[in-house]
């Protein structure tokens, strides 16, 4: 089953992928706030994709973010973008240069007379804090993978159900009483989304009770020999294996007189991807949303 | 025989071995690749065809190993471990790179000869396309940007010279290219809102010669296209996939990345100059002679970065000097590459974004499939229905091969506020499928393709020879020979992991090999003796 064992792998890869994030978030760089869930401290600092500098501590950046708040938000936004008077700090050569403080230091501690800005008395440890904050806000835009999705759900439920029961198809295969009972709680909306549109490796993070797409099954019957079914393991231009309903695997070398039958359960989902209007999914998503 | 007909006949004899001894004979670069490949593309066409035919279609079925070469230690691990480098083959030596490591090995049997690695001090370790060479010198840049000169001979650094700031998210993936006295290096990343730029340096000192923004600063023309000056000094349009080179214009064509944000575009309102573009610039000054954009206001991270190939061909009878694209947004274009004038803009795969395109030929985006907050159903997906992997044009076919993907992804708006920052957005892919197309340059009409089995999108680089072969890998870890004309398969190897990089080919002591990355190592397949 290499398909499965892909997407259990990839299923680890998203498994670790997630709590890269969630530690991330942890540490404060989560795009909302810094105020996600903490990591334990002394809790190894693993570094993302995406990450090549030190993560602040979460309790740095919590002090830096109050401090900035009041301090410094006024001019240069809450969250350090920018403002009416003041520059945007997230994406400033300066701030992106310093490491702890050494080079906005001076510059918080002195002001700039023709920017407008005013001295600040700060400590060492305050200027380490807003450095703290600084980085947070940088790595958070930074880290894409972990930008929080909006409000997904913008369909038209009773649409959705027209969609599900007429063009869509999809009541040839499902049941709304059956295989998708109660599916609107087992997956959040952007779990359910990409899943319904093309069921496949687990998206935005494995859920409980997650259950991989049905296998693709195949019959290959060599030229002179008898038909064998079973599960497809790999398929290429030169071969291709299977499991038999024993267990065993087979492979054959894909010669001339070879006869393949590939049947993918999902096939229908990839027809439907290039026919949806994004109205069409929308709505096809806050039915299923409501499907309790 | 006197003294001096003496030591003439001694020089004589010497001469070859010492010009064997020496670095890159500069006379090369430019030519088609025979018994070396002196440049990432081969030659300076992009087109990436080698006049070799030991190795044809009457006895590749008798191809087989001749050695391999793993990589070892895995550089950094993850996405950056797979060898993405096109070699460079100078003398009987092999040169390549990944993230933080160069190497150099005999061409011959793999051995190895250096292998010199960088302490780095951060940046994106996604890549390597590979060194550059210039006489006994080499080329490469590092994650953390890093411009650094090995002596060819032993792999001992010469210089080293910080090209862009990883601090502010640069990171550095390009092969250099090197066109007579010039150095020509790209830089990348696209985290964090940063400018790109392109940068020519001396060969012997790495001095600056010239640098051209791929964002226009206040006031220079450009600048119309976008809001205000913050948003164009923010703008992206990164320089990491290597150009051509016509020497009879003096210009190169260079390819450009996606502008930043990345995926939320309400702060840079208007085409983004010269974002995912191509654009032609003089080699001596850096100057913009003409561009062309592929992707105007582009929302989906769709890069312009893929290989601009020089065809010598006809339109309507006429000879033209053209250039031709696969695009990462699904379009091939094909221009003029005097004027920059288009002649052909023809979807390769099915795509949903575009209304057409406008009269000088560049696609009109529909706002519609821009990333929205609810999701937007897109094809292709974010990465694209060919990414920098080096395509091939074969001048016997007439035709232009791409492994191409048809890709679904859902793109989402996160950013909504006024002045977004970093991508601004993210795509959820679905599902992608690879294909090999042969594409008819004159019109962009596909003439044959390959569809590979599986769930599996993209492709690797491809090669064409005058064998009547074209070489590629599968997404399923098989190197590939198939029949350009008609798309047959007439060989394969499996290597136990995909083609990651493009092949190349050459010919030492009558012997033809031809050498393709596979996971973290090469492999080099020549002809039973």
């Amino acid at each position: 089953m290499k398909d499965l064992k892909r997407i259990f792998g990839l299923c680890v890869v998203l498994f670790v992928a997630v709590l890269f994030h969630l530690l991330a978030q942890g540490q404060g760089s989560g795009q909302g706030a810094a105020g996600g869930k903490k990591a334990k401290a002394g809790a190894p600092q693993k570094k993302n994709f995406l990450i090549s500098r030190p993560v602040p501590s979460p309790e740095a950046v919590e002090r830096g973010q109050k401090l900035f708040v009041t301090q410094c938000g006024f001019c240069h936004g809450a969250r350090a973008t920018g403002g009416e008077s003041g520059p945007d700090l997230v994406r400033s050569v300066v701030a992106l240069r310093d490491e702890q403080g050494e080079l906005i230091g001076p510059i918080i501690r002195k002001g700039s007379a023709d920017k407008k800005m005013p001295p600040f008395n700060m400590t060492d440890a305050q200027v380490k804090d807003i450095a703290s904050f600084l980085r947070e806000r940088q790595q958070a835009a930074i880290n894409r993978g972990a930008y929080p999705l909006q409000n997904l759900v913008t369909g038209d439920a009773k649409r959705g159900e027209a969609y599900f029961t007429g063009a869509g198809g999809c009541v040839k295969c499902h049941s709304v009483s059956g295989d998708l009972k109660g599916i609107g709680t087992r997956y959040t909306p952007a779990n359910l989304l990409p899943r319904f549109l093309y069921p496949g490796p687990a998206r935005f993070g494995p859920q409980p009770g997650d259950k991989p797409p049905a296998p693709t099954m195949v019959t290959v019957t060599p030229s002179n020999g008898q038909a064998v079914s079973g599960t497809l393991e790999q398929l290429d231009d030169f071969t291709v294996a299977l499991r038999d309903g024993a267990g065993y695997y087979r492979s054959f070398a894909r010669t001339d007189g070879l006869k393949l039958d590939v049947r993918d359960p999902i096939a229908a989902h990839e027809a439907l991807l290039s026919k949806y209007t994004d109205a069409d999914m929308h709505d096809l998503l806050t039915y299923l949303v409501t499907l309790k | 025989m006197n003294l001096r007909q003496l030591l003439t006949s001694v020089s004589a004899l010497l001469l070859p071995a010492l010009l064997a001894g020496q670095g890159l004979d500069l006379s090369k670069l430019g030519q088609p690749p025979t018994d070396s490949w002196p440049t990432y593309h081969g030659d300076y066409t992009g087109r990436r065809y080698s006049p070799l035919k030991q190795i044809n279609q009457s006895n590749v079925k008798q191809m087989t190993l001749a050695w391999v070469y793993r990589s070892t230690p895995p550089p950094g691990g993850g996405a950056g471990s797979v060898v993405k480098a096109t070699p460079l083959v100078v003398n009987g030596v092999l040169y390549f790179a990944s993230p933080d490591h160069c190497w150099a090995i005999d061409a011959r049997t793999g051995r190895e000869l250096w292998h010199y690695s960088w302490e780095t001090s951060g940046g994106i370790h996604i890549g390597n396309r590979g060194v550059g060479m210039y006489k006994d010198w080499i080329y490469f840049e590092t994650p953390d940007n890093w411009l650094v000169s090995l002596d060819a001979k032993n792999g001992k650094e010469r210089w080293r010279l910080e090209i862009a700031d990883v601090k502010q998210e640069y990171f550095s993936t390009p092969a250099p290219i090197v066109i007579k006295n010039h150095v020509i290096i790209g830089v990348g990343g696209d985290s964090l809102d940063v400018p790109g730029y392109l940068e020519s340096r001396d060969p012997e000192t790495g001095k600056l010669q010239w640098r051209w923004n791929s964002t226009p600063r206040k006031g220079e023309p450009g600048a119309e296209t976008w809001p205000n000056p913050e948003a164009m000094e923010h703008g992206g349009g990164m320089t990491w996939v290597p150009g051509s080179y016509d020497p009879d214009l003096n210009l190169i064509f260079w390819p450009t990345g996606n502008p930043n944000p990345v995926m939320s575009g309400q702060g840079r309102r208007g085409s983004n100059l010269w974002t995912a573009s191509i654009v032609a610039l003089d080699l001596d000054t850096g100057k913009l002679k003409w561009y062309f954009q592929c992707s105007p206001h582009d929302t989906h991270d769709w890069d312009a970065t893929e290989t601009p190939i020089m065809i010598d061909g006809e339109i309507n009878g006429q000879p033209r000097k053209l250039l031709a694209q696969s695009n990462r947004n699904g379009y091939f274009f094909v221009l003029d590459r005097t004027t920059g004038q288009n002649i052909v803009s023809t979807p390769f795969i099915n795509l949903n974004w575009s209304k057409g395109v406008d009269p000088k030929g560049q696609p009109i985006p529909d706002l519609a499939k821009e990333p929205k907050t609810d999701g937007t159903l897109v094809m292709p997906a974010s990465g694209g229905a060919a990414n920098w992997p080096p395509p091939s044009y074969d001048p016997d076919t007439g035709l232009f091969y791409v492994n191409s993907a048809q890709s679904y992804s859902i793109f989402f708006l996160t950013d909504t506020d006024d002045k977004p920052q970093g991508y601004g957005g993210r795509d959820q892919s679905l599902l992608s499928r690879s294909t090999l197309k042969a594409i008819d340059y004159k019109t962009g009409q596909v003439k044959w393709m390959h569809e590979y089995p599986g769930r599996a999108g993209g492709g690797p680089g491809i090669l064409t020879t005058a064998g009547k072969l074209l070489f590629t890998g599968d997404p399923h870890g098989n190197f590939v020979a198939f029949d350009p004309a008609d798309g047959k398969i007439l060989w394969h190897a499996q290597l136990g992991a995909n083609v990651g990089n493009a092949p190349i080919t050459y010919e030492l002591d009558g012997q033809q090999y031809v050498v393709t990355g596979g996971g973290d190592s090469l492999y080099a397949f020549t002809l039973l003796k």
